[in-house]
């Protein structure tokens, strides 16, 4: 024997034997795991080590079993009958099988929704919160007044505040800058002369600085050195992969817009999807011309500014100290144009949620009010479900009522009782628990797809959902048992035992109450789905002032070899497009309906000489209006043969009346900034188009003549084979622009994009609406079985003596239209008042209109009516011999 | 016909019946004298019967005996192979060995009366 025995046990699946340990009855240790050991020591030499670990492992399994149990000492006479309350529960849960089913599956629909609303919520309040120190880093926006009004809420400020702010503020130990124009085409030039090209939208250029001050990661790259020095550029991980391949993309050139040559300072891991920001490269703000004059520059507000402080700062302190800080750098400028400007701050975790109304935000953020919306309606619907299990289980009472008399006569107090019927809740909500966690673990994948969203099934495990869990169960348990328990315990033994429950005039009960609250919940949800599905409508069949239909846009070309290179190869693409069949147009502009403008600039004229009045700004050729179909409504086009248009411009009708002109024609002629050195002069005015969806105003526009430039290459497609006619245009650009990529959109589909958020706020609203209306009916439905067997006798009676089917079903369902009809009477002021609050976010409102009211509600009386019906016709249709037989 | 109702009778006459496994380890119990427990049980049975069984198994079956007053137990020494816990050491008891030996002698009768043609297949 090579080993001693103590060596040999070394060997042991040690979890194993500590696991027989914890489990097995002290006095029985001595043969179990003596036994085992043994049998592992020989096994071992017999059979090998893995097999007598197995067998170890195995026989520690098999063992597990109550006989070996350490004896528990609280095994009293209180925890036998609580074995008996859970034993009598499973029973009642298989006997009645439907009830169970029904009554199970109402809780689930409830939970599982409550937990799809939560992981949507947590992972929304969980945005930008992984910064180290997020609590202290703020971002620094502002409130831009003009003549004493509010005009705009702008997310990004001048490049002078950051700089300024962290010399003069001493709490403010770093701030830091992000310039949002990085976009433009980005090419390398590959060894194997294949172009690498991309169009980059998420790019940026940004202080050095900024991996100090947020919480992401550089995988390579000194965090000091990669954006100090002007040309360097940083890229995310997947960046480089696309670029670069498995290559080391450290030290390698980047070429942005063809001619500024990048060098690649450091690699960093993609962004957490809850940081509102979301960058694919970070290129130096070095490299950003003029970049000296910077701190002094009070004027261009394109710059993000965020600020880290001192542990002992509050936000309100250094609001109250940024509040007029700018009137000692602007005062000037201000009492001049009558304008003010207020700086403030936001938490950086804020910043996703509580951005509502501030211009010029990256990424998608605001959306608090939703957020509590939703929140509200997960509770809205865990209640529904809970009252739900109040309802069905007060409505097996009676079939209860026999097992709770014989108890109470051998002697069970009423305490017993209510821990019975307590037992049984918590194990209805236990049960639904887990079968909810399982329905969403396998629900997510299929909802996140079909609604475009991102839920994380890994939340699930996260300390709140699972302390949320905990306290469901607690909550259901208390919620949804304590009524039933109450009311079952309450019955009088004598009574029971005769035979004697009460009649089916019960007043207006509980009960009735619960199926109250539950319709009127149901029927202001339904009535909400209607609304949002005819407003989305309405938006969709508004008449947007253009037409947008069969057009392709390319972004256009930013990659160049030099100077006027661009303009050249623009005549060359505009002449070959020509050739190409299925093109009915071409238009370039550097903004197309359905992208957010971000130019927006003061103009004066001469109703309006002090004040700045804001007009979009939007560049386009000649051909913009004709193509896109924006009527003409007085003066003339721009036109390429006349030199002077060069400085005309025109307007929409809104910028007309925005800048106080009396009609269109009284327009023509005159002068935008009549007093300065190069007056633009009115040559036209067009009708007013949606730039953007319909959740906005009109806005002013003023147009601007750039033949030769844009940011977008509109073409007017026509005729059926577009997939040739794409292709043709593909390989037509890729010859002239071998340098760009090739990117494009068709503009109907961008455009639409723009209700995605409503179109998935509908989809939620439909799931719910429908969720709760048939956990309603699964309430009602408790209730009437309820009644119908209350009233097995009256009904009896009553079809002895010769009434029909058809009466006796009206009879019951009377009591129930009394309820739905209350609850429409609760229901419909309430969502009405919350109609007009949603509607008032949009610019264009459908009418609420009756309708919705009376179809709603017509749905509802059908649903109802169908349940009740469903139930009593079977209790009106039974023998009423059966009936009367048994007393 | 008659013997095998008398067969039947003999066993639920008994105080309990005797099930097959029940019967092999008694067996086994009483051929190892002083050197019955859990683990030697397992052996002598995968030895003899050819099949395995667990010693979970192997344990429920020695207290069902026990019980029964077949068979009794003492603690027995330690050993460093067990991780130096003792052993319960199973011994038969003079009710168990008549049981079966009224088993046997009842199974003997039977083979008596086995019809010596049928060996002739």
């Amino acid at each position: 024997m090579p080993n001693s025995p103590s060596q040999d046990l070394q060997h042991l699946p040690q979890w194993a034997n500590r696991f027989l340990e914890w489990y097995c009855a002290d006095e029985l240790l001595d043969e179990i795991q003596g036994d085992l050991l043994e049998a592992f020591y020989y096994r071992k030499q017999t059979l090998g080590l893995t097999k007598a670990r197995w067998w170890f492992i195995w026989d520690v399994l098999r063992f597990f079993r109550p006989s070996s149990f350490r004896k528990r000492s609280f095994n009293s006479n209180s925890s036998a009958m609580y074995k008996n309350y859970f034993l009598i529960s499973l029973r009642n849960f298989r006997k009645q099988k439907g009830y169970s089913f029904i009554n199970l599956s109402g809780l689930i629909a409830g939970i599982t929704a409550c937990l799809l609303i939560s992981l949507h919520v947590i992972k929304e309040l969980s945005y930008d919160k992984f910064h180290p120190d997020s609590d202290n880093t703020y971002r620094v926006v502002m409130d831009m007044y003009g003549g004493g009004v509010l005009k705009v809420k702008s997310a990004p400020v001048y490049p002078a505040v950051a700089p300024n702010l962290l010399e003069e503020f001493p709490e403010v130990t770093m701030a830091t800058r992000i310039l949002p124009f990085g976009e433009g085409v980005y090419s390398v030039n590959s060894e194997d002369g294949v172009p690498v090209r991309y169009n980059e939208e998420n790019a940026v250029l940004a202080d050095d600085n900024f991996f100090s001050m947020f919480g992401f990661t550089l995988i390579d790259g000194n965090i000091d050195e990669v954006l100090a020095q002007p040309k360097q550029v940083v890229l995310s991980q997947t960046t480089a992969q696309r670029y670069f391949g498995s290559d080391d993309p450290i030290g390698k050139s980047i070429f942005w817009r063809g001619t500024v040559e990048l060098v690649v300072s450091g690699v960093y891991s993609d962004f957490p999807e809850n940081s509102h920001m979301q960058f694919d490269l970070i290129v130096s703000l070095k490299t950003w011309g003029g970049n000296e004059e910077w701190p002094n520059n009070w004027g261009w507000y394109d710059f993000y500014t965020f600020v880290k402080v001192n542990d002992n700062v509050t936000q309100a302190a250094l609001d109250e100290k940024l509040a007029t800080y700018l009137d000692g750098k602007k005062a000037e400028s201000y009492e001049k144009n009558n304008t003010r400007e207020v700086l403030f701050t936001q938490k950086v975790s804020d910043i996703h949620l509580h951005s509502e109304g501030l211009g010029w935000d990256m990424g998608e953020n605001g959306g608090a009010d939703q957020i509590y919306f939703l929140s509200i309606i997960a509770v809205l619907v865990l209640v529904i479900a809970w009252v739900n299990y109040v309802n069905l289980a007060t409505a097996r009472a009676i079939k209860r009522a026999k097992e709770v008399g014989i108890r109470k006569v051998v002697g069970a107090l009423r305490s017993n009782l209510l821990a019975q019927f307590m037992v049984e809740s918590f194990l209805y909500n236990l049960l639904a628990v887990i079968l909810s966690v399982a329905l969403v673990i396998f629900l997510v994948p299929t909802i996140n797809s079909a609604m475009d969203l991102t839920l994380e099934v890994n939340l699930l495990y996260s300390a709140e959902i699972l302390a949320g869990l905990a306290l469901l169960i607690f909550l259901g348990t208390v919620f949804s048992g304590l009524y039933p328990a109450i009311v079952l315990t309450s019955f009088h033994p004598v009574q029971v035992l005769k035979g004697k429950l009460y009649s089916r005039k019960g007043g207006f009960g509980f009960r009735q109450l619960l199926v109250i609250f539950q319709f009127t919940a149901s029927i202001a949800l339904i009535l909400g789905t209607f609304l949002v599905v005819k407003q989305l409508s309405f938006m969709r069949s508004q008449e947007l002032g253009l037409n947008l239909e069969q057009t392709l846009v390319v972004r256009a070309p930013s990659s160049s070899r030099g100077e006027g290179d661009l303009t050249n190869r623009l005549k060359t693409f505009k002449d070959e497009l020509g050739r190409v069949a299925g093109i009915d147009g071409f238009t370039l502009s550097n903004a197309v309906p359905g992208i957010e403008n971000f130019s927006i600039s003061g103009f004066r004229s001469k109703h309006f000489r002090e004040d700045l009045r804001d007009l979009y700004r939007v560049r386009v050729d000649e051909n913009f209006f004709d193509q896109f179909e924006i009527g003409l409504v007085a003066g003339r086009n721009f036109n390429q043969e006349m030199k002077s248009d060069s400085s005309a411009v025109l307007l929409n009708v809104h910028a007309v009346q925005h800048l106080g002109f009396g009609s269109p024609e009284e327009a023509i002629g005159e002068k935008v900034n009549p007093d300065s050195e190069n007056p633009w002069n009115i040559i036209g005015v067009v009708e007013s188009y949606h730039q953007a969806s319909l959740k906005q105003d009109l806005d002013p526009v003023i147009f601007f003549f750039t033949p030769e430039s844009g940011n977008y290459y509109s073409l007017k497609l026509s005729g059926n084979d577009l997939r040739a006619t794409m292709a043709n245009v593909e390989s037509t650009w890729d010859a002239i622009y071998p340098d760009n990529p090739f990117d494009y959109f068709f503009l109907d589909e961008r455009f639409d994009r723009q209700y995605k958020s409503d179109e998935q706020f509908n989809a939620v609203f439909i799931g719910f609406a429908g969720l709760a209306i048939f956990v309603a009916c699964l309430g009602l439905f408790g209730l009437v079985s309820f009644t119908a067997e209350q009233a097995r006798k009256e009904i009896g009676i009553r079809k002895v003596l010769g009434a029909s089917v058809n009466k006796v079903v009206l009879l019951l369902a009377k009591d129930y239209a009394k309820l739905i009809f209350i609850a429409m009477i609760i229901a419909f002021p309430l969502a009405y008042w919350w109609m007009t609050t949603w509607l008032k976010d949009f610019a264009y409102q459908t009418s609420i209109g009756v309708g919705i009211f009376i179809f709603g509600a017509l749905i509802i009386a059908a649903v109802a009516f169908a349940t009740v019906s469903f139930k009593s016709f079977r209790a009106a249709n039974g023998n009423p011999a059966n009936a009367l037989r048994e007393e | 016909m008659f013997s095998l109702y008398l067969f039947y009778n003999s066993c639920t006459n008994m105080n309990q019946s005797l099930g097959n496994l029940e019967e092999t380890v008694l067996l086994i119990v009483a051929v190892l004298p002083d050197e019955a427990y859990g683990f030697t049980v397992s052996e002598a049975y995968y030895e003899h019967m050819k099949s395995r069984i667990s010693i979970s198994a192997i344990h429920t079956v020695l207290k069902r005996l026990e019980n029964k007053g077949l068979i009794k137990s003492k603690m027995g020494g330690a050993t460093a192979e067990r991780g130096g816990r003792r052993k319960r050491i199973f011994e038969i008891t003079t009710y168990g060995l008549s049981t079966l030996q009224e088993l046997q002698e009842n199974r003997e009768k039977l083979w008596q009366r086995m019809p010596k043609l049928n060996f002739s297949y």
